[in-house]
């Protein structure tokens, strides 16, 4: 079937994202956080069996973080992007690491590096970072600079003597 | 039975770069395995919040060391997806050259480092003094041998110099003689018969759900290859066969498919087709411009959008997902690393129950790049 068409048919609304380079056609769809999962279950079965990536975008003007859920069908060549938005102030949102295994792989960098909490996922905590108790640092309003001067310039620089 | 912990990494020569497994064994068996990114991660995604777009493509190179050609590609296909620009066709093929030699380049790296963890270090002196042939092409196209800063969006920095395509062929038919070295040393060694097959298995059912692509897939038996299923750059014009199990030309069928001897042989198989591929670049390269004209590099004024753009590296699929609201930096970069799935989930469901002996071979044949899954 077509994806459009099946994507009409579950009442996403969606549109054409411009591709140069590459050449085939990707969705931008809007869902909601309630029916993400049962959306993913059917684009799964109706063929979209490789999930691509899972993405944060931090829209701090909004209020919202963004979650991109990015799928491409190997049959019908065709990349769909679902698009949940969650509020900032209370960024909680339902694992779906049981629909294809490395979303646990995903989620626990988001909850790293946005402090997205995904509810159902135990293997949250640290993964790249190391004793990380500062605010997540990809959220927009984390300054790197300030974040550096605070804990890098309090260090003495180390005396490397006379050279004798 | 006691279990003890064994850590591989981050500093061992089983391991391919910096990046720990943490191992349970009982006896010399895995029961439970983790992987442990994070010795190399500087923050690329944030640093290019905070860098106009054209300053970027001096820094994304890094994030895959052994390939990093594929970075700015793909960035730079992002981008221009976001423009709306039309490149120039001359572009195209240089592009398509560059990332042909650096696929050959990586998978020499891969194919010795595979070869290094079976105890055969010959290969692996061998191969990495080959790739220095490719590195030498390297400099002299764009002034640098490992991170190039060359495929700029709206082309390539400059043109090709005078002599370039004749030096490159001399070298492609250097390394096409030095094929059947690695052919005898490796593929006819009794050690990668004995120890290779059947080791590492992902099982074809699986594999796409979970979301092994490249080489390690068409390992599995798949014929996928985003250069045929999402083509770009010159792609489209040039013949080349996507070698897959069980269809491994002269390579004895050994296994089942999926494991670490079959995904050797379909990247040593890669190289020649990557070879065929620059023989056709050479033919066919048309005469034009190497660029669009580009506007200021400080003032870019990148429209509002999202933008997908996807290669095919030597590791699998490599894509940037690019976010501008209108500034003059991008709002949010996203990559897409080909080792970010086969390098956490998948070795820590496969090494249950291997050898220790086998896990650095399982590592290197799937060819995990640890920079470009943590970033």
């Amino acid at each position: 079937m077509n994806t459009q068409v099946l994507l009409e048919n579950l009442g996403i609304r969606c549109e054409r994202l411009k591709v140069k380079g590459n050449t085939v056609p990707r969705y931008m769809c809007h869902v909601d956080s309630e029916s993400i999962e049962s959306i993913i279950e059917k684009l799964k079965s109706a063929g979209f069996k490789h999930f691509v990536a899972l993405t944060c975008v931090d829209w701090i003007k909004d209020g919202e973080f963004e979650l991109l859920y990015h799928l491409f069908s190997y049959e019908s060549r065709e990349d769909v992007f679902l698009s949940v938005r969650i509020p900032r102030d209370a960024p909680i949102m339902k694992t779906l690491r049981h629909l294809f295994p490395q979303i646990e792989t995903y989620e626990r960098e988001i909850h790293e590096m946005f402090g997205v909490e995904f509810e159902g996922n135990d293997r949250l905590g640290e993964f790249i970072l190391e004793d990380w108790d500062d605010m997540p640092p990809m959220r927009k309003d984390f300054d790197t600079e300030e974040y550096a001067k605070r804990k890098y310039y309090s260090v003495p620089l180390v005396d490397e003597g006379d050279g004798k | 039975m006691k279990e003890y912990e064994l850590f591989i990494g981050p500093q061992h020569v089983g391991i391919t770069g910096n990046f720990l497994v943490h191992l349970w064994v009982d006896g010399d068996t895995v029961v439970k395995a983790e992987a442990h990114p994070g010795y190399l991660h500087r923050g690329f995604e944030k640093l290019m919040e905070r860098r106009t777009w054209y300053m970027n493509v001096a820094l994304i190179p890094r994030i895959c060391v052994p390939e990093p050609d594929v970075n700015e590609a793909a960035y730079a296909m992002a981008v221009e997806s976001l423009m709306d620009w039309e490149i120039p066709e001359r572009a195209k093929y240089i592009r398509t050259m560059v990332l042909e030699m650096a696929r050959i380049g990586a998978h020499l790296f891969g194919l010795g480092g595979h070869a290094g963890s079976l105890g055969l270090y010959t290969v692996s002196h061998w191969t990495i003094g080959d790739r220095d042939y490719i590195l030498d092409l390297f400099e002299q196209l764009t002034g640098a041998r490992i991170y190039h800063i060359y495929i700029f969006p709206g082309g390539v920095r400059w043109d090709i110099p005078d002599g370039f395509l004749r030096k490159l062929e001399k070298v492609l038919n250097y390394l096409e003689r030095r094929l059947e070295f690695y052919d005898n040393i490796l593929f006819k060694n009794k050690i990668v018969f004995e120890r290779t097959p059947g080791i590492g298995v992902i099982p074809k059912d699986k594999a796409i759900e979970w979301g092994v692509t490249g080489p390690n897939l068409r390992a599995c038996g798949y014929e996928y290859d985003i250069r045929k299923l999402d083509p770009y750059a010159a792609y489209p014009d040039l013949d080349f066969e996507i070698p897959h199990y069980p269809d491994l030309g002269e390579f004895d069928v050994l296994s089942d498919g999926g494991d670490a001897y079959t995904r050797l042989v379909i990247r040593r198989l890669e190289i020649e087709q990557s070879i065929n591929i620059l023989r056709q670049i050479i033919k066919k390269m048309p005469s034009g411009d190497y660029t669009l004209k580009r506007p200021n590099p400080l003032a870019w004024k990148v429209p509002e959008g999202y933008a997908y753009a996807r290669v095919e590296s030597s590791k699998g699929e490599y894509g940037y997902l690019v976010v501008s609201d209108g500034g003059k930096m991008p709002y949010r970069v996203h990559v897409r690393g080909p080792s970010y799935t086969h390098g956490v989930n998948v070795i820590e469901t496969i090494l249950k129950g291997a050898n220790i002996a086998d896990v650095s071979q399982i590592l290197f044949s799937l060819d995990i790049c640890p920079p470009d899954l943590e970033r």
